[in-house]
């Protein structure tokens, strides 16, 4: 006698919205890019090796469809693609777009890896990314309700590691030799493993807050 | 190297790095301060490289959060 047949489990859930990201700090605004925002920026950072080697990225001769055709792998679900721009009333000119953050969500185990370009070099030493990715942080434990963000830089990109240690970010490892360098053939870079917990963040932030300091270190 | 000698590069290296007077920098002063930022802490890891002439290690880029900190890296102390 045949047994009945379990059930097919249901078709997976239809795919979610686009998730658009607009997000003010104070002297910055996050939002999310399309193709339409390709700019002749991003071709300047992908070719610039100051830019490009720290992040282990080989330099690239890009034309504006290829930007376009780049922003368009961004599915704003699993991977957002989230510009960096100056906003009117911080210390800076308007609506300059100067980097850009990549979020990669893993929705299974709610965990959300950081990478982060600043692309124009007025900015660097200006704190961007202290300031950006608390609101970033914000926004994926109390919107997306992450329960852990990671970041992974190379060792050697020094600006990186100094923003992970400044944000109060916890080291949970070293990768020894873990990826194969874009720009020096046959050698082998190691990688930090950061992370940060929602409670973590809040306590970090509790702490700030009693010590009269705002998200900038 | 001395401990001493150490303290003085390390001293001047930091200053450099920092764009900022030998004399605005205490024991206190760490990462993340006012003048710490992540552009001058490139400086600080490039100066501490090119002073010792090799890369430094996982463990030391970690370990540079002060002064101090800096003078151990020179002096493997």
């Amino acid at each position: 006698m045949s047994r009945a047949r379990p059930p097919k489990p249901a078709l997976a859930p239809a795919r979610a919205p686009v998730r658009k990201v607009r997000l003010e700090t104070e002297r910055f605004l996050l939002r999310t890019l399309t193709p339409e925002d390709a700019n002749e920026k991003w071709i300047a950072w992908a070719a610039d090796i100051d830019v490009v080697e720290p992040l282990n990225v080989p330099v690239r001769k890009m034309t504006m469809e290829d930007v376009r055709a780049h922003f368009r792998t961004y599915d704003q679900e699993r991977q957002l693609l989230i510009g960096i721009f100056t906003r009117q009333g911080g210390d800076f000119p308007p609506n300059i777009f100067i980097g850009v953050y990549i979020l990669a969500f893993n929705h299974q185990h709610r965990t959300v890896t950081f990478n982060v370009m600043i692309g124009d070099k007025e900015y660097w030493g200006q704190r961007v990314v202290l300031e950006t990715r608390a609101a970033l942080l914000d926004f994926v434990f109390d919107v997306v309700r992450i329960e852990k963000a990671i970041g992974a830089p190379m060792c050697r990109n020094f600006p990186a590691v100094f923003n992970y240690k400044a944000q109060g970010w916890t080291l949970e490892g070293t990768l020894r030799a873990h990826a194969r360098s874009a720009h020096r053939p046959g050698e082998r870079l190691d990688e930090y493993s950061f992370g940060m917990l929602p409670d973590q963040w809040r306590a970090l932030k509790a702490a700030r807050a009693a010590a009269g300091k705002g998200a900038l270190s | 190297m001395t401990d001493q000698e150490g303290a003085a590069i390390a001293l001047t290296l930091l200053a450099e790095a920092l764009m900022t007077p030998a004399n605005d920098i205490s024991p206190d002063t760490r990462l993340g301060d006012a003048r710490w930022d992540s552009l001058a802490h490139m400086r600080l890891m490039l100066a501490i490289e090119k002073r010792l002439a090799r890369v430094l290690t996982p463990e030391e880029i970690l370990a540079i959060e002060t002064l101090d900190d800096v003078r151990r890296v020179l002096t493997q102390k």
